[in-house]
This record gives structure tokens, C-alpha cells and sequence, in this order.
């Protein structure tokens, strides 16, 4: 693995999204190719601009006062985002909180599933 | 370079469109191509700062107008032809016509691993930081028609140092051969204000990886 990964972690004040702008700098070690999206125009040109509108293209609307916080990877560290443990999940194992965790969820554009939506 | 690849803050590109249970590949091609860059990247015949170079140096409209990987593969075939490692009337009959050109090294299965690996770029400092965490610091208003990290939208800009990263291989210098002059590396941190006026989100801050050379006091 390359050198340099870093893990920023959402809570209930901050939101963190992660992009490259110039290319398509992706952790594909952790999670594997970046999905078509990641390396489009749109998604390039308005997550550094417009987050929360990019958040309402995969249907994720936050409260008006979360701080979103957006990760430009222009060198070659990579940033994985730490989605917050939702609010049901309090106590469960590592792996069952794994669970619920979605790719999307740990680029920032989605956020995790919910425990009653774990229920299958 | 002042490319149609320094996309950031662009508009007019319409929604971002996730699609569902989307493949790893779209067609077989496209994996091809992925392993052909891996497998060409091994032979030290070009660094990632050069190939990321290629790419940004498509014409704009071919650029805006070719999936992801027509894209890595028009970067391959040009960095191929900019080397000698092939010519157009092979690319044009679609074999070899004379013999190739020896490489740096070869690829061989033994190389998977390795390939398949992110390269280190970390480098040994030469001189101390500039900048500390909490710092003040403008984006320096650079144009160079060459390859830079530094993306339009934040030069001229003013943002605070939040972590020092290390010293680093300098892409600018890199990708056009002209060594690795490892530098310093910051997370710069801006409000969406100072990048996009007064109308912006105020909750909204943005950062991004600045080498040293990029930044200045402010």
C-alpha cells in the first residue's frame, strides 16, 4: 500500500466528502476501482463547489449547520471517510457495525445504512 | 497546465449520475486497458506524474468527450509514440512493423504484486518546513503550461495550514523529467467563501494537498 492514507471522521457537527478534482485519485487499495461517478465531469466540477447539492444527486440531505468538509486529493495521499455509528447502533460489535457501512458512505456522498433498515 | 482536466468548480456538467450495481468494468476492453497501463507503467519507461501528464494533454474536446479508460488508453498510445515504443503506421495496421525497442525493464508475472501496489512517493526531507499547522498561507497565482497540482480554484486564495504531510515527490518537476525535488506537503484548508464569494455556503470548507513551492505567506 501506498503510503500516506488518512481516515477522517464524520460526527454530528462535520460531514466529509472526498474528490479529485484534477483526476481521479481514489484509496483503491481499501476499496477497490472508483465507480464511474467518482471520475465524472459533474462529480469533479461541483464537489468543491456545491456539496451539498452533489449530496442531493445520491438523495443525502444533511441539517443546514453540519459543517461539510471537502477532501481535494491533489497529491497522493488518499482520504477514507469514518461514517458516523447512526443512531440504533449503540454497543454493536465492530463487525456487525461493519454491517452497515456502504462504499459510498466511506467516500461521503452516502451515509451509512440505518439498523432497522439491517433487519433482513 | 490550464487544462479542461481542472475541472473544480466548473459548472454546466449536469447531476452526478450514481448508477446502480455498477460493474467494475463496462466491457472487457476497459480491463485490458487497465492492465496494459499497468503492465507498461512496470517498465520505469515513464513515472505517474508523466502519465497523468499525458491525459491532461489530450485536446480539450477529446478530453470532455472520452469515457475514463478511452481516455487512459489514448494517454498509453501517446506516451508509446512520444518514447519510439511504437510508431503511427503500427498503430494504424494494427501489428508490429519492425522490431521494438528495448524497455527499462520488463514486465513479468513476478511484477503483479508490485504493480498492483500504490508507489511510495514519501522522501527524506532536504530542509526544514516552511509552514506549521495553523498557519496563514495565500495560493501562489502559478500558470504553468506544464503539469501542476495546484488547481486553478484555489490560487490567489488564502487558507490555513491544517497538517503537514511530509516531504514529497514534486510532481511539477517529475512529470516533465526534470527529477523528483521532493518538497513539503500541506493540507490546506479554505472557507467556500474566500473560494466562491460571499453567496457560498458558509458551512462549506475545502482543502487541498499543496506542495511548498505552491504557497506563500500570507
Amino acid at each position: 500500500m501506498g503510503d500516506h492514507l488518512i481516515a477522517v471522521e464524520n460526527t454530528d457537527r462535520v460531514h466529509n466528502m472526498v474528490v479529485c478534482t484534477l483526476c481521479s485519485c481514489y484509496p483503491w487499495e481499501v476499496l477497490g476501482l472508483p465507480p464511474v461517478w467518482y471520475k465524472s465531469a459533474p462529480y469533479r466540477s461541483r464537489a468543491v463547489k456545491d456539496p451539498r447539492g452533489v449530496l442531493t444527486d445520491f438523495g443525502v440531505a444533511l441539517p443546514k449547520d453540519t459543517e461539510i468538509r471537502v477532501w481535494d486529493s491533489t497529491a497522493e495521499t488518499r482520504f477514507l471517510v469514518l461514517p458516523m455509528r447512526p443512531a440504533g447502533a449503540e454497543g454493536w460489535s465492530e463487525e456487525r457495525l461493519a454491517s452497515l457501512v456502504t462504499r459510498d458512505s466511506m467516500i461521503g456522498t452516502g451515509l451509512p445504512r440505518r439498523p432497522q433498515d439491517d433487519v433482513a | 497546465m490550464n487544462g479542461v482536466h481542472d475541472m473544480g468548480g466548473m459548472d454546466g456538467f449536469g447531476k452526478v449520475e450514481p448508477e446502480a450495481n455498477e460493474p467494475v468494468f463496462h466491457s472487457a476492453w476497459e480491463a485490458r486497458v487497465m492492465a496494459m497501463n499497468r503492465a507498461l507503467g512496470a517498465t520505469g519507461e515513464w513515472n505517474i506524474d508523466m502519465s497523468r501528464f499525458s491525459l491532461e494533454s489530450l485536446r480539450p474536446d477529446v478530453y470532455l468527450a472520452s469515457s475514463y479508460y478511452r481516455k487512459w488508453f489514448l494517454g498509453l498510445e501517446r506516451r508509446l509514440l512520444e518514447r519510439d515504443l511504437i510508431a503511427e503506421d503500427e498503430i494504424a495496421s494494427g501489428h508490429a512493423l519492425r522490431a521494438g525497442k528495448p524497455l527499462k525493464r520488463k514486465f513479468t508475472t513476478a511484477d503483479i504484486g508490485r504493480v498492483l501496489t500504490r508507489g511510495s512517493y514519501g522522501r527524506p526531507a532536504t530542509a526544514p518546513a516552511r509552514f506549521k499547522p495553523g498557519d496563514r498561507v495565500r495560493a501562489r497565482n502559478i500558470n504553468p503550461t506544464t503539469h501542476t497540482r495546484l488547481p486553478r480554484y484555489v490560487r490567489g486564495h488564502t487558507g490555513i495550514v491544517e497538517r503537514v504531510q511530509g516531504c514529497h515527490v514534486f510532481p511539477d518537476t517529475a512529470a516533465i523529467g526534470k527529477g523528483e525535488h521532493p518538497q513539503w506537503l500541506y493540507t490546506v484548508c479554505f472557507d467556500a467563501r474566500e473560494l466562491w464569494g460571499d453567496d457560498a455556503d458558509p458551512t462549506v470548507t475545502v482543502s487541498v494537498e499543496a506542495f511548498e513551492p505552491y504557497l506563500e505567506s500570507a
